[in-house]
């Protein structure tokens, strides 16, 4: 065992989180992953310079403190030591300690502090990224992925490269001291005590990375669990309506037990890592002792050089017990790294053809843009069947109805028309550009969009209302409230338009969320507005005011207005029926009443005119 | 969305709180004889510990320093190369059993204490919902009893191992030399104070650091989850300003306490080098003064690495214990929720419910209750002085604008709450006779967004029924919703949910309609169904209803107009009153809010 240990205790801390891999990524070359974090790395160069020339020195001087117990113990033995001398030499030990305290005070904070630095670089870029991103980027990555490499990914990145990095760096450079001066001492005895360090290395090897493995299970599994209890606890009404409780607690009792399984397997690793370290340190010391003893016996070496041996020794097995966990930290910081990485190298689709000069360039595009579609094909990324096929479309000034059955593709063309989705070229044009020959961003300063869930944000309602038009006054702000028909209920609230809404604050009911998201529409006053199903979920009086309101906002502009209430359809200068991606129909609300059966049935339902023997109509 | 356990402001436990011990300690009674184990363990490994240095000095006293035969010399020190071997390896297999018990005490507890709490919350009533987001006990369910492992794996034994180590530790120092041992004590107090002062520090640089990632997290989770907003409305530079702020503050505040760790740190170990170089120089005089043999003073060196770590481990296991104490607290507080719906001492028999409902009187608020259990400003009557008969058999509509309090109206029929004036009658029987399960199981409900459960749509349809398959089949022929199956590719045994078909909106609610009707319930509800159901959902729904339904009591939560005309009845509400009550051509003639509503969808 080792006899003393000024060594920095780092937290052997395996149970660090580690996302559940969700999708198999071919894997970055590290010249992609590491000019991610080059740029950061030569930012702080003087830093980690500062940091690394600090952590040699304080372990150079570090390893000074045997020397002087050496001496010390040396000649007591030989008893050539005075009070005084003792004294100055327990000074030396507490000088040299003292100062190699201020040196690892620099080092740690220069190290570990430029992991912070690295982190806070990646989480920006992060954010930054995501938020240039195309839908099929999104759709690929739900949000929930996302945090997932904001969260885990980073903590696992920063470990890396900072307790990770700096602990390797230590370990190697201690360790290397330690052997010089055991070598300096007796290389035979060196060379007998360093028999089990290959071995422990490599037990710490394959010993962590059969951790990692099997805790990478567990957290699956905890994943599981999680998403589990949420889907459970967001449904309870529908729980408890169907009383399928005792179903829920068994099944949830029963993915608990698996977790309990896995991480029992998982324990076994554990439990064996440290015991195995400090085993193999001990049969060192073992070797030591035994052959060590002899040779003192055998005048071969001093006992203060057998002590200080046995000291140098402790100093090197020691830390050796830690290669394991920093060489896990810094391999799963590789792994996040990587996955970070396939994030960021992620093109969006929309920009990818955009010669360089386009993106942001000031084409200068008319007030009231005109979009037309031409022969427009379009399947999801990694599907085969088509969303949209064959759509030859003119969007003009006046009001565009869609109509057509769940899953006939009205909301794809909305994500179309939005330039969420990248078009082949020459299918879309906007104001008479081809759209891939335009940024997204200036095609969309044209555009608003209501969908069926609009996302609100937290804060105020105003700041909810004005996020497109900041710069909007109060009384614009109401106006457009009162024609979405909230303003009412905004001012019944306790503080108004500045009450806070989202997490922490107000919980608003759907019908509430949709009509906010629908005076932001409105105050945003684009040319052209696109609502997708978003009066569905108001009364039909109030979504008559509103679609009244929306209609007055955009006379002379462009209304699209996909919905099932085909009433609303009355007054359209033209209605489009999709089914299974095609316009099957379009015409005046009066002639596809008279020809389209699908309509009319529509039509008919809604109105509920006709008082057929059924005893009671749904819908 | 998986939770990613930083969302939450942490709080601080009490480690002084003796009543949360002792509920912790009752949740581990069960487990005692291993713990006891763990902790016998613990003394193995110590005592293999505490032995290794001692044989070192043995080893040097008795054979090394001591002139005589070299022969004997070296035969001593194999002996005791030998009984050290044994000590190492006593120490491997005490550890390794050790790991693995703890792991297993550890996962049992917590496996019980989750499925307590996960089934104690699904016998909570909805009120309990309503006051507490799902988010957050999700959280309680795997974090915070996550939280709580650590206590038992880690602290429970260990602590208890590092405090006997250090007792051991200071009794064979005092042992072998009262007045070294003194001088060592001086350093007890010290490192003590020292590291109880810096976790008092370090606490609260924690706190605000994981408040500040709650801050990020949450920031950034909103916003991924509305990207195409922020680029529609060109928010984009905003909102990165927004978060580089809320980013750069993280930063610094993880700065303050890597500096605070960077002092500390080093700290401890310069007092250690003050305590090996006092001893050094006061054992050494002592040797000098034939007080004290030269192997002891090298044992003193060397027990005191085994002095100084246990008191290491204590401080950074105090930080573990109190957040483990802070999740235990709130386990415990939901634990200690219990739900305002009582289950009857007798339950009534739920066989032969005809369908008879009464409401007599019925009021009904909704309790916000906010974080400290206080109710909020916002709490609102729903339901005022609700009387409505309805008769076994009928059909009535509910209809009224949003807020009216129609699903409020069903909640209470199924027990979900209970009126907070007034009664409900089923069959004459007041509801809170009969078990809320009972009810739920003798009321069908189909609701807007129906469960699917990632299975076959067999399984979907059979729930917790024990019908069998040609039995859930002729239903399914009878009702006409066979063909619903038969479109589906594998009918009633194609998978579906997650990573399954698909089902459109208007095949789910046909699916929960099918569900319902195995149960074979004497009343329905339906929630009128949204308009993205297309029409030939609606139409096969319409037909299951009527030879699946007819004579039993129905009652159908309406938005439109069309839906309502065909009701034996129309119960119209508005704010929570019941204003208007007749059939459709009664309450045209009434000219209220009826044919107001009526007159507005005809207009367009």
């Amino acid at each position: 065992m080792a006899l003393f240990s000024f060594f920095p205790v780092y937290p052997m801390d395996f149970r660090k989180p580690e996302p559940a891999l969700q999708q198999a990524f071919h894997p970055l070359s590290v010249r992609v992953v590491l000019r991610l974090i080059l740029p950061v790395f030569r930012r702080f160069r003087l830093r980690l310079l500062g940091g690394f020339a600090a952590m040699l020195a304080s372990d150079l001087l570090y390893l000074t403190i045997p020397r002087y117990l050496k001496i010390g113990v040396d000649e007591l033995a030989q008893s050539s030591a005075t009070d005084r001398r003792l004294l100055f030499l327990s000074l030396c030990i507490l000088l040299t300690a003292v100062l190699t305290g201020l040196l690892r005070y620099f080092w740690r904070t220069l190290l570990i502090g430029f992991s912070r630095y690295l982190e806070t670089d990646l989480r920006d870029q992060l954010f930054a990224h995501v938020l240039r991103m195309d839908q099929t980027f999104l759709d690929r990555r739900p949000p929930g992925e996302i945090m997932a490499h904001a969260t885990n990914d980073l903590t696992a990145v920063q470990m890396g490269f900072g307790m990770g990095l700096a602990a390797a760096a230590d370990v190697a450079v201690m360790s290397s001291v330690a052997m010089l001066f055991m070598l300096h001492i007796s290389p035979p005895l060196t060379l007998t005590a360093a028999l089990p360090l290959p071995l422990l290395a490599i037990c710490a090897w394959l010993l962590s990375r059969e951790l990692h493995r099997r805790f990478s299970r567990v957290q699956e599994q905890f994943g599981l669990l999680t998403e589990f209890a949420r889907n459970t606890l967001i449904s309870i009404r529908l729980i408890k309506s169907c009383t399928r409780e005792e179903q829920q607690i068994r099944d949830f009792e029963q993915l608990g037990k698996e977790y309990v399984a896995f991480n029992m397997k998982t324990a076994v690793m554990q439990g064996l890592l440290l015991p195995v370290s400090m085993l193999t340190g001990s049969i060192g010391t073992l070797l030591v002792l035994y052959s060590g003893g002899n040779m003192v016996i055998s005048k071969v070496i001093s006992l203060g050089e057998f002590v200080a041996f046995i000291t140098y020794f402790a100093m090197l097995a020691m830390p050796l017990a830690t290669v394991g966990w920093a060489t896990g930290l810094i391999r799963r910081s590789l792994t996040s790294l990587g996955r970070i990485g396939h994030l960021l190298t992620a093109e969006s689709t929309l920009t990818r053809s955009l010669h360089k000069e386009a993106q942001g360039s000031a084409v200068i595009l008319q007030s009231l843009p005109h979009l037309s579609l031409r022969k427009l094909h379009f399947s999801y990324p990694g599907t085969v069947t088509p969303a949209l096929s064959q759509i030859d479309l003119e969007i003009g000034p006046g009001l565009l109805g869609i109509t057509g059955r769940t899953g006939s593709g009205k909301s794809t063309l909305c994500h179309l028309l939005l330039r969420q989705y990248p078009v082949a070229d020459g299918t879309f044009l906007f104001a008479g550009h081809d759209v891939n020959q335009l940024d997204p961003a200036l095609i969309r300063r044209h555009l608003g969009y209501v969908g069926r869930n609009t996302a609100l944000f937290s804060g105020t309602v105003e700041e909810n209302i004005s996020l497109a038009s900041p710069e909007a006054s109060q009384e614009k702000i109401e106006q457009a409230a009162m024609m979405a028909r909230i303003h009412a209920e905004i001012i019944a609230m306790s503080e108004g338009y500045q009450t806070r809404i989202g997490e922490k604050g107000l919980r608003l009911s759907g019908g509430q969320k949709q009509r906010i998201a629908l005076a932001r529409a409105l105050l945003a006053d684009r040319p052209i507005l696109i609502i997708d199903d978003a009066l569905s979920a108001l009364d039909a009086e109030t979504g008559q005011q509103v679609f009244a309101a929306l209609r007055a906002q955009q006379q002379g502009k462009t209304l699209v207005l996909i919905s099932h209430q085909v009433r609303l359809f009355a007054e359209a200068d033209q209605v489009l029926i999709l089914d299974q991606g095609r316009i099957v129909d379009h015409g005046s609300h009066e002639q596809l009443l008279a020809r389209n059966v699908f309509y009319q049935e529509t039509a008919r339902r809604q109105q509920g005119k006709e008082a057929a023997g059924a005893q009671f109509r749904l819908l | 969305m998986r939770s990613f356990g930083y969302f939450e402001e942490s709080k601080v436990g009490r480690v002084s709180d003796l009543r949360l011990w002792r509920r912790i300690i009752v949740q581990c009674w069960e487990y005692r004889t291993s713990i006891i184990g763990g902790m016998i363990l613990s003394l193995l490994i110590t005592a293999a510990a505490v032995v290794q240095p001692q044989l070192l000095q043995r080893a040097i006293d008795s054979f090394m320093t001591v002139e005589g035969d070299a022969g004997a010399r070296l035969d001593g020190v194999f002996r005791i190369s030998l009984l050290y071997g044994f000590a190492a390896a006593v120490a491997f297999a005490a550890g390794f059993a050790q790991v693995m018990l703890l792991e297993y005490i550890g996962q049992s507890v917590m496996q019980k204490l989750r499925s307590s709490l996960f089934s104690h919350l699904l016998s909570l009533d909805l009120a309990f919902f309503h006051a507490h987001p799902a988010g957050r006990l999700v959280t309680r369910l795997t974090n915070d009893i996550q939280n709580m492992n650590e206590m038992f794996t880690l602290v429970m034994v260990t602590i208890f191992n590092d405090i006997l180590k250090l007792v051991c530790i200071l009794a064979v120092l005092y042992l072998t030399n009262v007045r070294l041992a003194l001088l060592m004590t001086v350093f007890l107090p010290l490192s003590l104070a020292l590291t109880l002062f810096f976790s008092k520090i370090a606490r609260e640089g924690f706190r605000a650091i994981r408040s500040q990632l709650a801050v990020v997290n949450a920031f950034l989770q909103e916003q991924i989850s509305a990207v195409s907003v922020l680029q529609l409305y060109a928010r984009e530079s905003d909102s990165m300003n927004k978060f580089r702020e809320l980013n750069q503050v993280y930063l610094e505040r993880n700065l303050h306490l890597i500096r605070l760790f960077g002092a500390f740190m080093p700290l401890t170990e310069v007092l250690s080098a003050l305590a090996t170089a006092s001893v050094l120089w006061y054992g050494g005089g002592e040797v000098l003064r034939q007080q004290l043999t030269l192997g002891e003073l090298t044992a003193f060196l060397a027990y005191m690495r085994l002095f100084f770590q246990p008191m290491q481990e204590i401080a950074r296991k105090y930080s573990v214990v109190q957040s483990a104490l802070a999740s235990a607290e709130r386990i415990f507080e939901l634990l200690d929720i219990s739900g305002s719906i009582m289950e009857p001492a007798v339950p009534l028999d739920g066989e032969r419910i005809k369908g008879d409902i009464r409401f007599e009187q019925v009021s009904f608020t909704y309790q916000e209750e906010d974080e400290n259990g206080g109710e909020r400003e916002g709490s609102q009557t729903v339901l005022r002085e609700v009387d409505l008969h309805i008769k076994a058999g009928e059909t009535i509509a509910i209809t009224g604008p949003t807020g009216a309090g129609k699903t409020t109206l069903v909640s209470l029929l199924v027990r979900f709450y209970d009126p907070a004036a007034g009664r409900i009658l089923l069959d004459g029987h007041d509801l809170r006779e009969f078990a809320p399960q009972t009810l739920r199981r003798k009321i069908g409900l189909v609701l807007q967004d129906p469960l699917i459960e990632p299975d076959t749509v067999l399984a979907n349809i059979r729930q917790d029924t024990h019908l069998n398959r040609s039995e859930i089949y002729q239903l399914l022929v009878r009702t006409g919703l066979d063909a619903f199956i038969a479109r589906l590719p594998q009918g009633l045994d194609t998978r579906i949910g997650e990573g399954g078909l698909d089902l459109s909106a208007g095949e789910k609610q046909l699916l929960a309609f099918a569900r319902v009707l195995c149960r074979d319930p004497a009343v329905l509800i339906l929630d009128e169904a949204t308009s993205s159901v297309d029409s030939e959902a609606e139409q096969m729904l319409e037909q299951a209803v009527r030879s699946g339904f007819a004579g039993r009591t129905l009652l159908v939560i309406a938005h439109r107009l069309s839906t309502v005309r065909q009701a034996d009845r129309i119960a119209v509400f508005s704010q929570g009153r019941l204003t208007e009550l007749g059939s459709h051509d009664e309450l045209l003639k009434q000219q209220g809010l009826y044919a107001e509503l009526v007159t507005a969808d005809r207009a367009s």
